[in-house]
């Protein structure tokens, strides 16, 4: 019972195209997880299949202790990637349709649909029309449709593509707010830095099948970071003395001083301290591993080095789309 | 339920509630009412006059002064003067002409006349010899002219008046006219030619022209209406009419609420609120409150003209000549029609992006309601033919065939009607079977509209 979303064995294809393959997941009640994964991965399809609006060829779903969806739809948020509202509808009757739909009626209604627009920065817009907002308000109004019955699970698909920074910060302190509140939250980005901002555990899919689930503390501990930023205390300092230190395999110019490439197996905790007795520094940092190479690194395990610069710039791609869709 | 209930209310009102709906609403009787006020006005003939010159070759030497005579002013003015009375005397819409428009003589009788029958005609014959060349005075008709237009040719035949022999048929005349005539100008041709034929004939014969036409008329009397409880005046186009009327009805029903529901299906389709909804309610909830909403926007629209035409009937005290259980039969099978292509038309718009791709798998729909119409007349006129039987038991225009044969004169016996209610049950849950499986794979996919094969997978699959 205290498991708010599993999926076991789950697959769906659509034509002869796999869509998801034979995908394990569970999310504990009060989780805050990352669904992450580059486009077409299979996220969109799993989330659907959880929400009950796409069936499974194989395997099981249980949500909130209920086989199906169907069953707790008034205990989930649902936003969905593609935003949509009745574009002749007034924001305010929209937002009482789905509040009511989602069995949340009564006197009090009204002053929570404003209470609401209100944190979300669009007070008053009640009376306009949908095709009246931006695409940021459209999306913030959708948010509030998917939070306004104060669901248990909060499902969330790309809920920060297309936004400003300034939304997205809004959003995800809100999401945060819901998680504190002790609502379930899932949601999909094929943005990793996002992902690694909000989330305490990841689930990696990559072609429909899942390459990595774990917390994001385990992930970092796992995925051995070799890489430390240095900054000299006097800049300019040369810092070719940094070679000399037997762990230390390379050493690369960067944005501010150089990164330090660790040997295989050295304790990074040793090395820095080598490295500051033999440069004052200014800055010292462990490089924590992006979700991003830890993608690179687990889907192109054995790939060539090509593939695996291929993927990278694939997934450069869509995070600056998606940032900026 | 209670979900189902709120989409069918959302959907009732957004679409109830535009301005377009209530135009279209009553944009029909509307026109229907301005037609009835306009419809004298804009169809009225009575300016219309006979005017031309018309040259006959007369072999008999009879007719043509037969025919002077017939076309003489006074003689025209004296026909029509009959010809007003009788009019009065049968139209039953005259029947509350004043009296002083009866008595023929007024000056105001006159005007009511050429209101009535238009303004007399203008002709002038010219005689031609008997002996004269038919085909050159065929040319005549194209010559231009500075007074009246050539218009007609007339040639008598010689055996026209007389037979030649005891046993030989009597002959009449052929007629040459110039084109584009009116076919008003061509009856009054007719018309005066065989006046002028007969009343040379009854010369020939020395008999009393008058006599004989007093002879045969026969006035017609207007037939009653004998009802279980009243009796009024016979209306003899009800019996027309009334197939009509609730096939028009039907079709109405189901195209109104089938159009805006596949319309509005789209739009939630194109807008991506589909996923918000499904989200909130299950893929059959969501059908079943889209169907539910339609079905009420139909039943508006119907009541409303049912209505009217009760109205309609109750002001020509023709209340009585409708079976009033007609109109529960026809909510029935409204019902049934309505869901079982209603439910398909949900499952096309669920299925494509835009209206313009509904189009092309609407049509199959669309042309099985209209099948209906075509077979309008042959089951109005034999409602117990074996096309008219077959009609109201296939779905899904059985509905429309069933109706057609209730409201016609020979309506079919009870156990057929509810086998036919039973059969569009039958097909009411085979066709939301099929359109929920279309529905529910068809709500989210988008890009290449499917076509009728790949719908039929779907089917298979879901």
């Amino acid at each position: 019972m205290n498991t708010a979303v599993r999926m076991s064995g789950v697959t769906k294809t659509f034509g002869k195209m796999r869509a998801v393959d034979d995908l394990e997941l569970e999310v504990p009640r009060g989780g805050l997880y990352g669904f992450i994964g580059p486009n077409g991965a299979g996220k969109t399809t799993s989330i659907r299949m959880i929400m009950s609006i796409l069936f499974p060829d194989s395997g099981e779903i249980a949500v909130l202790g209920h086989p199906s969806a169907l069953e707790a739809k008034d205990r989930i948020g649902y936003l969905p990637e593609e935003r949509g509202l009745y574009r002749k509808m007034k924001v305010g009757p929209f937002l009482r349709y789905v509040a009511r739909l989602k069995g949340v009626d009564g006197p009090d209604l009204d002053g929570r649909i404003s209470g609401w627009l209100e944190r979300v920065g669009l007070d008053g817009v009640e009376r306009k029309r949908c095709d009246e907002l931006s695409k940021g308000m459209s999306q913030k109004v959708q948010f509030v449709s998917a939070l306004i019955h104060q669901p248990d699970l909060l499902i969330l698909d790309e809920p920060f593509s297309g936004l400003d920074p300034v939304s997205m910060r809004m959003l995800r302190d809100l999401i945060l707010d819901e998680h504190r509140r002790g609502a379930t939250i899932l949601f999909s980005t094929h943005v990793m830095p996002q992902a690694e901002e909000i989330c305490e555990h990841v689930i990696m899919v990559h072609k429909g099948r899942k390459v990595l689930d774990e917390s994001l503390t385990a992930i970092r501990n796992r995925f051995d970071p070799r890489a430390v930023q240095f900054e000299p205390l006097v800049p300019g300092t040369r810092t070719a003395a940094l070679r000399s230190i037997p762990e230390v395999e390379g050493v690369t110019p960067g944005e501010k001083g150089v990164e330090i490439i660790l040997r295989e197996g050295s304790d990074p905790a040793a090395v820095m301290r080598r490295i500051m007795d033999a440069v004052p520094a200014a800055r010292i940092e462990l490089s924590r591993p992006r979700l991003e190479d830890v993608f690179v690194q687990l889907v192109t395990d054995g790939a060539s080095d090509d593939d695996a610069e291929h993927l990278r710039a694939e997934l450069q791609d869509a995070e600056t789309t998606g940032a900026t869709a | 339920m209670k979900r189902i209930l709120r989409i069918a209310l959302r959907d009732f009102v957004a679409i109830a509630m535009t301005k377009g709906f209530i135009f279209g609403l009553l944009v029909m009787p509307g026109m229907f009412g301005l037609m009835i006020v306009l419809a004298p006005v804009l169809f009225d003939d009575g300016n219309f006059q006979v005017e031309g010159e018309y040259a006959v070759i007369d072999p008999t030497g009879a007719v043509f002064p037969a025919m002077n005579a017939t076309l003489d002013s006074g003689a025209v003015a004296e026909r029509r003067r009959e010809q007003f009375q009788r009019l009065l005397e049968d139209n039953p819409a005259l029947a509350g002409t004043p009296d002083v428009v009866r008595n023929v003589a007024s000056a105001a009788a006159e005007q009511a006349m050429v209101a009535e029958l238009g303004p007399a005609p203008n002709v002038r014959l010219v005689e031609r010899p008997p002996d004269a060349d038919v085909e050159a005075e065929k040319a005549w008709l194209n010559e231009e002219s500075d007074g009246l237009r050539h218009t007609a040719l007339i040639v008598i035949h010689d055996n026209a008046v007389e037979a030649p022999g005891p046993d030989a048929e009597l002959g009449s005349y052929d007629l040459f006219v110039a084109p584009n005539l009116d076919e008003r100008d061509l009856d009054f041709i007719h018309s005066s030619v065989r006046e002028a034929i007969i009343d040379a004939r009854v010369a020939r014969q020395t008999m009393d022209r008058d006599a004989i036409e007093a002879i045969l008329r026969v006035s017609r009397p207007a037939s009653t209406t004998i009802t279980a409880d009243a009796e009024q005046r016979t209306f003899s186009g009800l019996n027309m009419l009334l197939p009509i009327a609730f096939m028009m009805l039907l079709f109405i029903g189901i195209m109104t609420g089938g159009g805006t529901m596949l319309t509005s299906m789209i739009e939630e389709k194109s807008s991506r609120v589909v996923e918000v909804l499904l989200s909130a309610v299950s893929p059959m909830e969501l059908m079943a409150g889209k169907l539910l909403g339609s079905v009420a926007i139909s039943l508006v629209t119907m009541a409303l003209y049912i209505g009217l035409g009760l109205l309609a009937l109750a002001s020509f005290a023709m209340f009585g000549l409708l079976d009033p259980w007609l109109i529960v039969y026809l909510m029935i099978f409204f019902l049934i029609g309505f869901f079982v292509i209603g439910s398909l038309m949900l499952a096309i718009g669920a299925a494509v992006n835009e209206v313009s791709e509904a189009q092309q798998l609407q049509t199959p729909l669309v042309l099985i309601v209209m099948l209906p119409w075509l077979l309008w007349l042959p089951i109005s006129r034999d409602p117990n033919s074996a096309l008219a039987i077959a009609a109201s038991f296939i779905p899904p225009i059985n509905s429309f065939g069933m109706v057609l044969r209730m409201t016609s004169t020979q309506p079919p016996p009870y156990w057929q009607v509810w086998l036919s209610i039973a059969v569009g049950a039958a097909s009411v849950v085979g066709a939301v079977w099929v359109a929920a499986k279309v529905f529910r794979i068809g709500l989210l996919m988008y890009g290449k509209p499917p076509n009728l094969k790949t719908m039929l997978r779907w089917v298979r699959q879901a």
